[in-house]
């Protein structure tokens, strides 16, 4: 068992940020309500994370709280482990990896998250995406962490407008809040061969050569990793179904700061 | 066991300038691993890393991290007090980019590597015999515990103190030998039971400074194969090696900050 408090201050000059430890009472009695809240979800035969954070910006307290749930090496940020458990024990059925992909149950944005969101953290050349396509930054919190109201953003022509950072100590970098993907009037036409994702382990994205790497962890053809440029991703995207599903959170990880992503996108396909 | 630190820390980094300043206590009780602030500050003088990291700054700096960091350390009954440099670079050419660590601000030592890094020319395979530089084998050091080649001998360097103010032991990292130490990067972070200052020694340490030699890591090392800048007379080119055998180890080090800290020295594969 692990317990962690840490709580600080930090004040953005023109030229520099002057971190240091300050005790906010109602900042922590905040955060142990939020891990009052979790506690209750927690499962006793899994690796569990509870991360409650406060934050006061504009004198306003803002609260976030997440749950990482870890089994056999493979994690999801929900609440509910049987989630987990029912996603690892899907039969291995395929054993090719160059099939169709199906990326169900949410999992189509995290593969958006890291090939149209960091891709517009970095300033990525634009790409054609699919018309019937739109990937939005959609934040749910009032203002971000250099005190400017929260803007939303159209991931697909423009980078998110929030700064953020996970913790005091930290530079503030333009970060995804909440990745929401959404379809209108997309094609979708079902494989007579493919794979279903169900749950994926990490991802990637590297400016340098445009190549989207995610790791699979659940799947018909068990763990595997999809890697390809992110004007292979755009071609290989073929269709869409239906409304936005909840995917069980990511943890996203630029420049050494892990910061909670709210994710959803609609079954998708990739070819 | 409480562990307690004060610490300050200057960092340039993202083009800004951070200065941090905290003080934390462990305690480890019954298997339970609690953190929490406490009351306290350390005055120290540090570097003015801005002025430090303007050297660095070329167009080809992806990321650039400068931080000069002072702590006080106090753990069963021990206080000590450390200071620590850091130079991180990343810096891309091409489709390449090439990784730089340092437990300090050399500049000359940047040069040595940015300059056949913006020559780089294509792909090579890597020549049957080759050198690597101190801070490429410093950064293969953590990777070769447990796997060392029966050639050479790993081992902990003696002195200092670890993370629970215990003496660090001159110590040879056999596999499946019990290591004496434990590594505290952060006092919220549990410490680990690893090697700590690792070195690498072998009764051979001729070395022939005619052949190639990998100068900088293009990629983290994974496992024993190395992504690598090599230069060989007047051509510099990336290329992929595999650690199988090591002929010689120069008995110059350096200390880099890869794994719990290592001393890097020319090495002959």
């Amino acid at each position: 068992m692990e317990r962690r408090l840490s709580c600080g201050s930090a004040v953005d000059e023109a030229d520099q940020i002057v971190a240091s430890q300050t005790i906010d009472s109602e900042l922590i009695r905040a955060c142990d309500a939020e891990l009052d809240s979790l506690r209750d979800d927690v499962d006793e035969n899994a690796r569990v994370r509870l991360v409650a954070t406060a934050r006061r910006v504009r004198g306003a307290v803002m609260t976030e709280k997440t749950m990482t749930i870890t089994i056999g090496g493979v994690s999801i940020v929900g609440r509910d482990a049987s989630v987990l458990r029912r996603a690892l024990e899907i039969p291995k059925t395929i054993d090719r990896t160059d099939l169709p992909i199906i990326w169900r149950d949410g999992s189509g944005a995290v593969l958006l998250h890291e090939a149209i969101g960091h891709a517009a953290e970095h300033d990525a050349a634009p790409v054609t995406w699919p018309s019937w396509l739109r990937v939005n930054d959609v934040p749910r919190f009032a203002f971000d962490d250099v005190g400017a109201p929260a803007k939303g953003a159209n991931l697909m022509t423009e980078p998110p407008q929030c700064m953020r950072r996970e913790s005091f100590r930290d530079v503030p970098l333009r970060r995804m809040t909440n990745v929401l993907v959404r379809q209108t009037r997309a094609p979708f036409a079902l494989p007579a061969k493919s794979i279903d994702v169900h749950l994926v382990a990490g991802g990637a994205y590297d400016p340098l050569t445009d190549v989207v790497t995610i790791h699979i962890a659940a799947s018909s053809a068990g763990a595997f990793t999809f890697r390809r440029t992110r004007a292979e991703v755009a071609k290989s995207l073929a269709g869409a179904k239906g409304a936005p599903v909840v995917y069980p959170g990511v943890i996203c990880s630029r420049e050494g700061q892990e910061l909670a992503v709210g994710s959803a996108a609609p079954v998708m396909i990739t070819e | 066991m409480i562990y307690r630190k004060r610490g300050c820390v200057a960092r340039w980094e993202h083009g800004r300038l951070v200065v941090v300043r905290e003080a934390g206590e462990a305690i480890e009780e019954r298997g339970v691993f609690e953190v929490r602030p406490i009351a306290g500050e350390i005055d120290a003088r540090l570097d003015d890393v801005a002025r430090i990291a303007k050297p660095f700054r070329h167009p080809n700096v992806e990321r650039l991290v400068v931080s000069h960091g002072v702590a006080e350390h106090e753990c069963n009954g021990v206080r000590w007090r450390e200071e620590s440099r850091r130079l991180h670079i990343a810096m891309t050419h091409k489709q390449h980019r090439v990784l730089i660590d340092q437990a300090g601000f050399d500049y000359e030592e940047f040069l040595q590597i940015a300059g056949p890094f913006l020559r780089a020319g294509v792909e090579r395979d890597a020549p049957p015999r080759i050198r690597l530089a101190p801070n490429v084998t410093a950064a293969l050091l953590p990777h070769l515990v447990g796997v060392a080649p029966p050639n050479v001998r790993l081992m902990q360097s003696g002195g200092g103190l670890d993370g629970n103010g215990e003496e660090i032991q001159e110590f040879c990292v056999a596999p499946g030998a019990t290591l004496p130490n434990v590594f505290r990067p952060s006092y919220r972070i549990r410490p680990v039971r690893m090697p700590l200052n690792l070195r690498l020694e072998s009764d051979v340490d001729v070395i022939d400074r005619d052949m190639p030699v990998a100068v900088a890591l293009l990629a983290p090392i994974a496992g024993l194969m190395l992504r690598v800048l090599v230069v060989e007379i007047h051509r510099a080119y990336p290329s992929t090696i595999r650690i199988s055998r090591i002929d010689a180890v120069d008995r110059d080090r350096t200390w880099y900050p890869y794994g719990a800290g290592a001393f890097g020295s020319e090495i002959m594969l």
